[in-house]
């Protein structure tokens, strides 16, 4: 029965969060409207780049529809932005959490009885829908473009990608969960913001593949879990399209120097990771942040009781 | 007894917030926490909040003690904080319903509860709109229902009506009387206004975290504050008669003060020097006077 009331107490307290952050247009409208500046930008700017890339994987001669090379252009930049956003979005969102330690709201939690442990895994997990519910939005802005452009991806790998952004949006929410404990001033929120949306995607081979970098770097960036949630991305955006390539003629070499080439295949110490590595690392990776997050949480709620 | 407080200690590094404070305060009472900022009045509830580890001493609130049972405590306390800590973009019912759920009142339960405090504290027509949108005492209403969602034995009130305008003040005590009255609800103050205090059933003074005085507002007044008389015509012959009787005095541009031992001071004067009572008036020590002479500090000035 008391778990019963405490799960009902938690429940309350996500619906609080999430239409908390909801309640502030301005807040939502900026986490969508950075990534999908960012795409706008993107396609823009560095379209042409990666679509000459790919050309050079082509054998001489070998010719595609517009559709396809566009297409797989479109793709591989989207799986970077929504792998990038699951963690930038994740770190932002947290404003919740923050606000209500600068105007004391979580003080008027503290003196209800409920558990400290419900609170802060209510923000955790008000974080988790916030950041979702945003990914999935530009997940389907960018499918329309895709539509436009030319799209190869199957319902399979459409499905897959859904589940790669819950994936990637638990690591992203658990990680700014540990690292956001610790920040209690609007100061500190942006200083953290700033400083992981200017980092993580390079870090993570987002906007870089890795194979582009020295081996060294390559090894030391596919240590960090967060590569992998570029890597499963990757792999089913373009999976569709690498078959639409192999069914246009494209040599099987090709096709694997392409997925080398734009990390749909990842190398750790020169071993291939396969796509279910990928997963077992990645959920590994919020495991380990899951423990962080309740370690912290239950050493600041012994410090005050 | 709703609360017992004994030895309480609270120290952070090497200030001593809470320094061996012990008091009491009976159900149903109206009891005035007084002391100026870092006195160890916001430590004390936190404490009795349970937000707030102590370092020492024993807390027992409405029978359940702190160590034990927290839980319990926090489900028999609301608080109203100085600052409003509710949501502010979001409506005043779903402000209520997001912390009555914390209490474990859901559903009907709840609309049943919203419909009966908000005919008590009367904001029906504003249960819709966002906290942003209301005046300072609407506000303060607000933060007052929350805390009486549950049906809370004890109500803590950490300075209520600090910031507001008089007109305000004022509401928000009637809504306090009108509870007290109504439920028989225990109320504990924190305030910085004297005249509020004056009206305590018990007060308690706290100084550098320390308990300096504790009473009824008569009995401090009796025990710390001076009576005067204050004489506004003749200022030239009272001033010669009251230095003569070597009475402390204070003259200003349009009266004449001096502190008297007691009221009753005032008829051996009049009997000396009925030419002097003309127009004058005679007045009790206050609060003000209390608190200054056990603290050394004006309240108006920290």
């Amino acid at each position: 029965m008391n778990k019963l009331i405490e799960s009902k107490k938690f429940a309350a307290l996500v619906k609080r969060n999430t239409k908390y952050y909801f309640k502030d247009k301005f807040m939502f409208l900026m986490s969508l409207l950075t990534p999908l500046i960012l795409l706008v930008l993107f396609v823009t700017f560095l379209r042409n780049v990666y679509i000459d890339s790919f050309k050079q994987s082509f054998p001489e001669g070998f010719a595609v529809d517009n559709r396809l090379i566009n297409g797989v252009a479109g793709a591989w930049l989207l799986s970077s932005l929504l792998s990038v956003s699951s963690v930038t979005v994740a770190f932002c969102s947290n404003i919740v959490m923050i606000n209500d330690k600068i105007e004391g709201n979580i003080h008027d939690f503290q003196v209800s009885p409920v558990k400290g442990a419900t609170i802060s895994i209510a923000y955790f997990l008000s974080n988790f829908i916030v950041t979702f519910i945003v990914l999935t939005a530009i997940m389907l802005i960018g499918h329309i473009y895709l539509a436009a452009v030319g799209w190869y991806i199957t319902a399979a790998d459409a499905l897959m990608i859904i589940v790669d952004i819950f994936c990637c949006t638990l690591f992203g929410t658990l990680l700014a969960g540990v690292v956001e404990s610790f920040i209690s001033t609007q100061g500190g929120l942006s200083a953290v913001s700033t400083l992981v949306s200017s980092m993580y995607g390079f870090i993570s081979g987002a906007y870089m593949p890795l194979s582009q970098f020295s081996e060294g770097l390559r090894n030391t960036l596919c240590l960090l879990p967060g590569t992998y949630g570029v890597g499963m991305m990757r792999n089913h955006y373009m999976n569709g399209y690498m078959q639409a390539f192999s069914n246009a003629g494209l040599p099987d070499g090709a096709i694997i120097s392409m997925r080398n080439s734009f990390d749909a295949n990842l190398y750790l110490f020169g071993k291939q990771i396969p796509l279910v590595g990928m997963y077992g690392i990645l959920l590994g990776a919020c495991v380990i942040l899951f423990a962080a997050y309740i370690t912290i949480v239950i050493i600041k709620n012994k410090k005050k009781y | 007894m709703i609360i017992e407080i004994e030895n309480l200690k609270k120290s952070f590094k090497d200030v001593n917030a809470v320094d061996d404070i012990s008091f009491k305060v009976k159900e149903g009472e109206l009891f005035a926490f007084l002391g100026v900022n870092g006195a160890g009045k916001s430590t004390t509830i936190n404490i009795i909040s349970g937000t707030l580890k102590k370092d020492a001493g024993s807390v027992k609130v409405c029978g359940y003690n702190i160590d034990e049972n927290a839980d319990s405590i926090k489900s028999e306390i609301g608080i109203v904080f100085q600052n409003s800590v509710l949501d502010k973009k979001m409506s005043v019912y779903d402000n209520l319903e997001s912390r009555a759920n914390l209490y474990g009142i859901f559903g009907s339960e709840f609309k049943t509860r919203l419909e009966e405090i908000s005919t008590l504290l009367d904001f029906k027509d504003i249960i819709k709109r966002p906290l942003n949108k209301l005046s300072g005492g609407q506000k303060r209403r607000i933060d007052i229902a929350r805390a009486l969602l549950h049906n809370p034995k004890l109500l803590i009130l950490d300075e209520p009506t600090t910031g507001l305008d008089p007109k305000t003040r004022i509401t928000v005590w009637n809504v306090i009387e009108k509870l007290r009255k109504e439920k028989n609800l225990t109320v504990f103050l924190t305030t910085h206004y004297m005249e509020e205090a004056a009206n305590a059933d018990y007060v308690v003074i706290l100084d550098g975290g320390k308990k300096v005085a504790e009473g009824t507002p008569h009995d401090l007044k009796n025990k710390f504050a001076s009576d005067f008389i204050k004489f506004y015509s003749n200022l030239n012959q009272a001033e010669k008669a009251l230095t003569e009787l070597g009475l402390p005095i204070k003259r200003e541009r349009d009266y004449l003060e001096a502190e008297l031992e007691s009221t009753a001071y005032v008829s051996k004067i009049f009997k000396l020097y009925p030419e002097l009572f003309v127009d004058f008036e005679v007045l009790k020590g206050n609060m003000d006077n209390v608190f200054l002479k056990v603290t050394g500090k004006d309240l108006r000035e920290v």
